[in-house]
């Protein structure tokens, strides 16, 4: 497998303060790759990093070995990596459509702008996250979860191949998760490489592959769901000191009745 | 099928007999050609707003610092005219150099968003305007720039620009007419084209987020670049044009804050960021401007001119308009079909279902 975006020693600095610091990643093609950490630890930092809206500080991002540390995010997104906003910015006067084919046009592949393709194009995206009744709607009267599948559809309708996506599950209803959840998984079969940043931890552990586990604006763990959710550093940065210990004697009776 | 339906709407024939009438303005020589000035000011104006609409109506960069570009464009076309350069030649040159200052300081301040923007334009018209007011005293002593200088004269200073008046003034003024109106639609066919086409869509998004505009891939630092040098080019062109037709020109007049206040004015009165809004804004103005300036009120035998007190109504109506009915003239026209033609709208959606 291919390596689809790798980051060497990023760091990203707000004057004295440590947004991201000395962080190394490598994101495989066709993996889900999610980003946790308590708030605050430089997540979404180190996503605009990626996408170029905060160029980094010192480092270097490659995508698909070629630098792009210092490009705008419009740039970026021509070249196929495109992300979901945290709080959804719709474009709250035009249609869904309208919304979706700014898309379709300013992504990849649409120099000419033929309207008809664009708007083919924006069609099967919604219908693809199923917003198609609502096309003819405005995106401002769009409920929260709509909106949401908005951004989805709005990144999708680019062509990305690496889509980040910044707490989409994040005031969802459980139903609405699984749905979400379920898109993200369709999305990752039909190609896409998806890094996502997340706080429900029954979504982003249950789909992704790997984790990277940052706190502070360090990376402190990153592995399998599994091995992440075990390692007392990252529950010490959760839940604080007296948990992480409790855990770590609770994992070392369960250690010494397995091995009894 | 879509020309039978044009030919059942009403709204065409309308315009169509508007258009008629218009064409046959200066024939029918209403009011000793006095309709045929007002109507030249108000093809001027249209072309102004919708020129100004395109920068601040779509892409919502509200500049106060149009009036740069409109003296930039009379400016050089009175000083390549008195250099002795064929009018209608100087006319897209006028539009060019105003784009090129558009440019110029628009890659600076476009960084700035929303009211910091609208702030910084206000500097630029200023500084623009006292640097065109002293230029002749500022460029006289320097070698290369002096040779720019006809007698002493490039711009005059306070004193403005006068312009040869050609002999046979009323077919001058017909040809002016006419020329006015073409390029007015021009104009609006411009902008119906920008607000069909992908940049016209680049644009709205820029209006709507620029955070989300930039994530989906449109280049916000160029189309909001290209969409004030488009504008700044039509404003230089109506410059142009406004100088050949008055013959004289001032740095008061043409670069004064009233003037970039009236470009603000015109879309936001019509409705911004629509293609009919500034026309209708434009009427209205010119309609009321004219009434106004020449209207007195007599209160027994004390006299007020209400003149001098037009600036104070336009700022008036601008506060009045943004906090009761931002989308203008065509806003209000759509909340009363709202509240009066509840069975129209509701007729509308069954239409499409079926």
């Amino acid at each position: 497998m291919a390596v689809m975006i790798e980051g060497i020693e990023v760091s990203k600095y707000f004057g004295g303060l440590a947004a991201v610091h000395n962080v190394n990643f490598r994101v495989q093609e066709g993996e889900i790759f999610g980003l946790i950490g308590p708030n605050g630890a430089g997540k979404t930092t180190l996503f605009r990093c990626i996408t170029g809206v905060y160029p980094a500080t010192s480092g270097k991002i490659t995508y698909k070995g070629r630098d792009i540390t210092q490009l705008m995010p419009h740039a970026t997104c021509v070249l196929g990596i495109t992300n979901t906003h945290q709080v959804v910015k719709p474009f709250s006067d035009m249609t869904v459509l309208d919304n979706v084919r700014v898309g379709a046009f300013f992504g990849r592949g649409w120099k000419q702008g033929e309207v008809k393709d664009a708007t083919k194009e924006a069609m099967r995206v919604l219908e693809f996250t199923g917003l198609a009744p609502k096309v003819s709607f405005l995106a401002r009267n769009l409920t929260l979860p709509d909106r949401k599948r908005l951004e989805v559809a709005r990144a999708l309708a680019t062509r990305p191949e690496l889509l980040l996506l910044d707490e989409v599950v994040a005031g969802l209803n459980p139903t609405e998760t699984d749905m979400m959840i379920g898109l993200i998984r369709q999305l990752r079969d039909n190609g896409l490489t998806i890094l996502m940043v997340e706080h429900v931890m029954r979504a982003v552990l249950g789909v992704s592959d790997r984790v990277m586990v940052l706190n502070f604006g360090e990376k402190i763990a990153e592995g399998t769901p599994k091995q992440v959710s075990t390692n007392p550093q990252v529950i010490e940065a959760y839940l604080g000191k007296s948990y992480a210990a409790a855990a770590k004697a609770e994992q070392q009776s369960n250690q010494q009745v397995s091995k009894q | 099928m879509q020309v039978k339906e044009l030919l059942r709407s009403w709204k065409t024939w309308i315009s169509l007999a508007l258009i008629i009438f218009l064409l046959l303005v200066p024939f029918l020589g209403i009011g000793g050609g006095y309709l045929q000035t007002l109507a030249f000011l108000t093809f001027l104006y249209v072309i102004l707003s919708t020129a100004w609409n395109i920068l601040g109506g779509y892409t919502g960069q509200t500049s106060f610092g149009h009036a740069t570009f409109y003296g930039l464009g009379a400016y050089t076309t009175s000083i390549l005219v008195l250099r002795g350069v064929s009018p209608l030649v100087t006319m897209p040159i006028a539009g060019l150099i105003a784009g090129i200052y558009g440019l110029l300081w628009g890659y600076p301040c476009l960084r700035l968003r929303g009211q910091y923007f609208a702030i910084a334009t206000i500097g630029v018209g200023e500084a623009t305007r006292l640097l065109m007011l002293n230029l002749d005293d500022l460029i006289k002593n320097i070698p290369l720039l002096k040779e720019a200088l006809q007698d002493g004269v490039l711009t005059g200073g306070a004193t403005g620009l006068m312009l040869p008046t050609p002999e046979d003034i009323r077919a001058y003024a017909m040809g002016f007419y006419y020329l006015a109106m073409g390029l007015m639609f021009a104009a609006l066919l411009t902008s119906w084209w920008v607000k069909k086409s992908k940049f016209g869509l680049g644009l709205f998004a820029i209006n709507m987020d620029i955070d989300a505009a930039e994530t989906v891939g449109v280049n916000t630092v160029s189309y909001k670049n290209l969409a004030l040098v488009l504008s700044a080019f039509m404003v230089g062109i109506g410059g142009s044009i406004y100088a050949q037709y008055m013959f004289y020109i001032d740095p008061q007049t043409v670069f004064g804050f009233p003037m970039s206040i009236s470009m603000v004015l015109m879309p936001t009165i019509g409705g911004i960021g629509t293609i009919v809004g500034p026309i209708l804004g434009a009427v209205v103005y010119i309609v009321v401007q004219d009434r106004i300036l020449t209207a007195n009120i007599e209160i027994g035998t004390f006299t007020l001119s209400l003149s001098t007190l037009h600036l104070l109504l336009y700022g008036g109506l601008l506060v009045v308009i943004v906090l009761f009915e931002p989308k203008g003239i065509l806003g209000l026209q759509k909340r009363l079909v709202r509240r009066w033609g509840k069975r129209a709208i509701e007729a509308v959606p069954v239409k499409k279902m079926a």
